[in-house]
C-alpha cells in the first residue's frame, strides 16, 4: 500500500556497528518513487554500510527496512529482480568480454533488457567485444552502470557513480541518472561531490559519523543559511586580530588556515569593508570569489569541517 | 538455469583465456605423460647387458618320470649365473622369498614387470609336467593349451622384447635336448608355450597405459585443487563474487554452474591426454567403458570437491593456494599414481589408505585392466564418495561470497 502512497522506501532506525565504530548508527528516511535521492557525506561516514545493509549483502543490528510495500527482515529474490546495483568496490572477471559480462548478469534475472540497449545506455558500444581487463576506470564504472541496469530495475542504487570519471564522463553519467528518474525509476545515490548532489538530487541526506545530520532537498537545505551571500578568498597568514576585524563584518569561517569565507545579507557594505580592510593591514585577497550558499557550506554550518579535504 | 550455464561458459573462456590455467590445464600434463614415459617406459634398457627377469615354477606334480618343470626352470637358473668371472649373466633372476607363497610372488612380479623393473616373468603352470608327458606318448600336434608355458612381457619395454627373444631361443634349445633325449625330435611336440602381456585378456598394454590414467587423474586433480579454489577466491579477493550476490543468482546455482564449466573443462583435458596418449605414445587403453567413465568423473568430481573445500575455509586466494600447496603432497605422492605403493613404513601407509586418490588411481586401473584387483570395487567408489561428501558439507557451509 505504501507503493501505492508514492514511497519506494522506509527506512528507521538502522544501525550497523563494528566494534567500536558505529558504521550507521540509528537513520531514518524516506525516499518516494521515482525520484532520487542522495545520500552525501565524506569518507567513512557510512554510506556504503548503508546501501550495502539495503542490498542485502550486509545484515543490519537494528532497523526496519520497507520495499516496495513489503516489509522485510531479509532481501528476497523477489526484491533482487527489481533492483539494480552499483557496488562502490564491485568487479567483473577480467577475461571476459563486455557483451559477455551483459549477457552473463542478464541470464540471473527473468527478465533483461537486450545486450545491446544497455551497452548504448552506458555509451559502451565500440567496447563490446573488448576484455573487461583492458577497459579504463571510467569505462569500467560505465559498465558496472550498465550491469546495474540489465533488469531494468525499478529500485537503483548507485554507490559513487562518478568517482574516478572525468568530468565529461561524469555530466554523461549524470543525464543517464535524470533519464532513469524520468522513466519513473527510483535512484539511491551516494556521493561526497556537493555540485552531483545539488544538481541530481530530488531529496539529500547528509550523513556523518553514521548518522544523518541534516535532510531534505538541496534548496531546503541551503536555505538554512538564510538569504546570506558568501565570500571567499584564500590566504596563509592572518592574525586573531584581522579574524576578529573580519567577523565584525559578517559570520567568519577559516579552513586548513587557507581558505577563508564570510557571509554576509549585504554584499556591497561588507565589500567595501573587506576591501579597506585588505588595504589597511596589506592582506591581499587571493582568489576572491562571490557565491550562494551551496551544501558544502551547509556541511561546513553543521560540522565544521569541509566535505573534501 | 540460463544463469547456470552462463556460469559455466564464463568459467571455460576465462580459463582457455588466462595463459596460466592453460599451464596447469593441458601444457603440464602432457609434459609429465612426456617425461614419465622416457624415464620409466625405457627403464632397463639403457647400458643394461643383463635383464632382469623371474621363473615361478607353479608345478607341484613332481612324481613322474621326468619332471620337465625343474628341468626348464634350471635351464634358466644356470642364465642367471655369469658363465665367466667379471661377465654380467645373460639373465638376473628375482626369487620368492623364503616361505613366501608363489601367487603371492607372482602377482607381484607381474606388478614389477608392469612397473618396468622385469623384462619377462616366464610361469611354468601347474600340470606342464603331465601335459608334456601326454603330448610326448600322443604325439599329438594340437597343443590343449592347458598347461602351456607362460611369459609374461612389457609390451612397451624394449629390454622386453629382447629378453622374449633370448628366452624362446632358450626355450627352442631345451626342446631340442629333451626330445632327443627321449628319442623322437618333433617340431610339433615342443614345449608349448605363449607370451602373454602384462594385463588381462592377452591385450597388448605397455607402460604408457599404465601411465595414462594415472596422468589423466593427476590432470583432474591438479584442477580441482588448484585451479578451483584458484579461480573462486581470485574472483572473491577482487570483488567479483560479491557482485554476483547483489542478483537473484544464489551460491548453490553459482556453484552447480562452476561446477559444469570445470568439469566440461577436465573433459576436454581428458580427451587431449588421450589423444596425445594414444597418437604419440601408442597407448591401446580403452575408456569407452562404464566403469572407467564412472572413475574418470568421480575423481574429476572428488577433486573438484577438494577444491570447494580449501575455497571455503581458506580467507583469501594465497591462503587458498598454500592450503592446496599443503594437500597437494601428500595426496599425489602418496596415492600411488606413479609410484607403487608398498613398501612405505606405516605411518605413510595411513595416509596411503585415508587418500581418495589411492582408489580412485588403484579403481580406474583395475577398471581398465591395467592392474589385478587390489581393493574391491564398492571400496574404491566408497571412499572418494565419502570425501566428497565431507567436502560439500564443509563448503556448504563454510563459503562465503564476500572478503572477511
Ligand atoms: N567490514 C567492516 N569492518 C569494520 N569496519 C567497517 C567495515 N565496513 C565499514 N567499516 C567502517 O565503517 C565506517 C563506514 O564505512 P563506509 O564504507 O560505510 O563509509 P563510506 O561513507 O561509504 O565511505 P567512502 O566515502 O570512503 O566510501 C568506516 O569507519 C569503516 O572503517
Ligand atoms: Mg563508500
Amino acid at each position: 500500500m505504501e507503493e501505492e502512497n508514492g514511497l519506494m522506501m522506509r527506512v528507521t532506525g538502522l544501525k550497523k556497528y563494528y566494534g567500536e565504530v558505529h558504521a550507521v548508527d540509528g537513520i531514518s528516511f524516506a525516499i518516494p518513487r521515482a525520484s532520487v535521492f542522495t545520500i552525501l557525506g565524506p569518507n567513512g561516514a557510512g554510506k556504503t554500510t548503508t546501501l550495502e545493509i539495503l542490498e542485502g549483502i550486509r545484515e543490519p543490528d537494528a532497523g526496519e527496512i520497507e520495499v516496495f510495500g513489503m516489509q522485510l527482515k531479509k532481501v528476497t529474490r523477489a526484491v533482487k529482480e527489481r533492483m539494480g546495483v552499483l557496488l562502490q568496490d564491485g568487479n567483473f572477471e577480467p577475461y571476459l568480454k563486455v557483451k559477455e559480462v551483459v549477457r552473463l548478469f542478464a541470464s540471473f534475472f527473468m527478465k533483461a533488457l537486450p545486450t545491446e540497449e544497455v551497452l548504448t545506455r552506458v555509451a559502451l558500444q565500440e567496447k563490446t567485444n573488448a576484455y573487461v581487463k583492458t577497459l579504463s576506470g571510467g569505462q569500467l564504472q560505465r559498465l558496472a552502470v550498465g550491469v546495474a541496469l540489465v533488469n531494468d530495475p525499478d529500485l537503483i542504487f548507485l554507490d559513487e557513480p562518478t568517482t574516478g570519471l572525468d568530468p565529461q564522463a561524469r555530466r554523461n553519467m549524470w543525464s543517464i541518472i535524470t533519464d532513469l528518474r524520468d522513466q519513473g525509476k527510483t535512484i539511491i545515490l551516494t556521493t561526497h561531490y556537493m555540485e552531483e548532489a545539488e544538481a541530481l538530487s530530488d531529496r539529500v541526506c547528509i550523513m556523518d559519523y553514521g548518522t544523518i545530520i541534516a535532510k531534505g532537498s538541496p534548496r531546503e537545505l541551503t536555505s538554512r543559511l538564510g538569504q546570506e551571500t558568501i565570500i571567499e578568498f584564500n590566504t596563509s597568514s592572518l592574525s586573531t586580530d584581522d579574524l576578529a576585524q573580519l567577523e565584525s563584518y559578517g559570520k567568519t569561517a577559516r579552513e586548513d588556515g587557507e581558505i577563508v569565507t564570510v557571509e554576509t545579507e549585504n554584499l556591497v557594505h561588507t565589500m567595501e569593508q573587506m576591501l579597506a580592510w585588505s588595504r589597511e593591514r596589506e592582506i591581499p585577497l587571493t582568489n576572491m570569489t562571490v557565491r550562494q550558499p551551496n551544501l558544502e557550506d551547509v556541511f561546513l554550518l553543521l560540522t565544521g569541517r569541509r566535505l573534501r579535504e | 538455469m540460463r544463469g547456470i550455464l552462463r556460469i559455466a561458459a564464463g568459467h571455460l573462456f576465462t580459463a582457455f583465456r588466462e595463459r596460466v590455467t592453460l599451464f596447469w590445464f593441458l601444457i603440464f600434463p602432457v609434459f609429465l605423460l612426456a617425461i614419465l614415459t622416457l624415464i620409466f617406459g625405457n627403464m632397463g634398457q639403457e647400458g643394461e647387458i643383463s635383464f632382469a627377469i623371474s621363473v615361478v615354477n607353479l608345478e607341484s606334480n613332481t612324481a613322474g618320470p621326468v619332471d620337465f618343470a625343474a628341468i626348464v626352470e634350471g635351464v634358466f637358473e644356470e642364465t642367471g649365473t655369469a658363465s665367466e668371472e667379471g661377465k654380467e649373466p645373460l639373465f638376473t633372476l628375482t626369487h620368492p622369498s623364503d616361505g613366501e607363497d608363489l601367487e603371492e610372488f607372482l602377482a607381484r612380479e607381474k606388478e614389477a614387470l608392469r612397473l618396468g623393473h622385469r623384462a619377462a616373468v616366464i610361469v611354468i603352470p601347474e600340470g606342464f609336467n603331465q601335459e608334456l608327458l601326454e603330448r610326448m606318448m600322443r604325439s599329438s600336434s594340437s597343443p590343449s593349451g592347458n598347461g602351456a608355458l607362460t611369459i609374461y612381457i612389457n609390451e612397451g619395454s624394449a629390454a622386453s622384447e629382447m629378453a622374449t627373444s633370448i628366452i624362446e631361443q632358450i626355450l627352442a634349445g631345451v626342446d631340442r635336448e629333451i626330445l632327443t633325449h627321449i628319442g623322437h625330435f618333433q617340431e610339433e611336440e615342443a614345449i608349448p608355450s605363449e607370451t602373454l602381456w602384462v594385463g588381462s585378456g592377452g591385450e597388448e598394454l605397455s607402460y604408457v597405459d599404465f601411465l595414462l590414467p594415472g596422468v589423466i587423474l593427476m590432470g583432474f586433480f591438479v584442477n580441482g585443487l588448484f585451479g578451483v579454489p584458484g579461480s573462486i577466491l581470485f574472483a572473491r579477493d577482487r570483488r567479483v563474487l560479491r557482485r554476483y550476490w547483489v542478483t537473484p543468482l544464489t551460491v548453490p546455482h553459482y556453484l552447480a554452474g562452476f561446477s559444469l564449466g570445470h568439469l566440461t573443462l577436465c573433459l576436454i583435458q581428458f580427451v587431449l591426454i588421450l589423444v596425445l596418449g594414444r597418437f604419440a605414445f601408442g597407448a591401446t587403453i580403452k575408456f569407452a567403458e562404464p566403469m572407467p567413465i564412472l572413475f574418470l568423473l568421480l575423481g574429476a568430481v572428488t577433486f573438484l570437491a577438494f577444491g570447494f573445500f580449501i575455497a571455503s575455509v581458506a580467507k583469501t586466494a594465497n591462503a587458498g593456494m598454500a592450503s592446496a600447496n599443503i594437500l597437494n603432497m601428500p595426496m599425489m605422492f602418496l596415492g600411488g599414481l606413479f609410484f607403487p605403493i608398498g613398501g612405505l613404513p606405516t605411518f605413510l601407509k595411513v595416509i596411503v589408505y585415508a587418500n581418495p586418490v589411492t582408489y580412485l588411481a588403484e579403481g580406474l586401473r583395475m577398471s581398465l585392466g591395467v592392474q589385478g584387483e587390489t581393493f574391491s570395487i564398492p571400496l574404491t567408489l566408497a571412499v572418494p564418495v565419502g570425501w566428497i561428501a565431507f567436502c560439500i558439507f564443509v563448503a556448504s557451509r563454510r563459503l562465503s561470497w564476500d572478503v572477511k
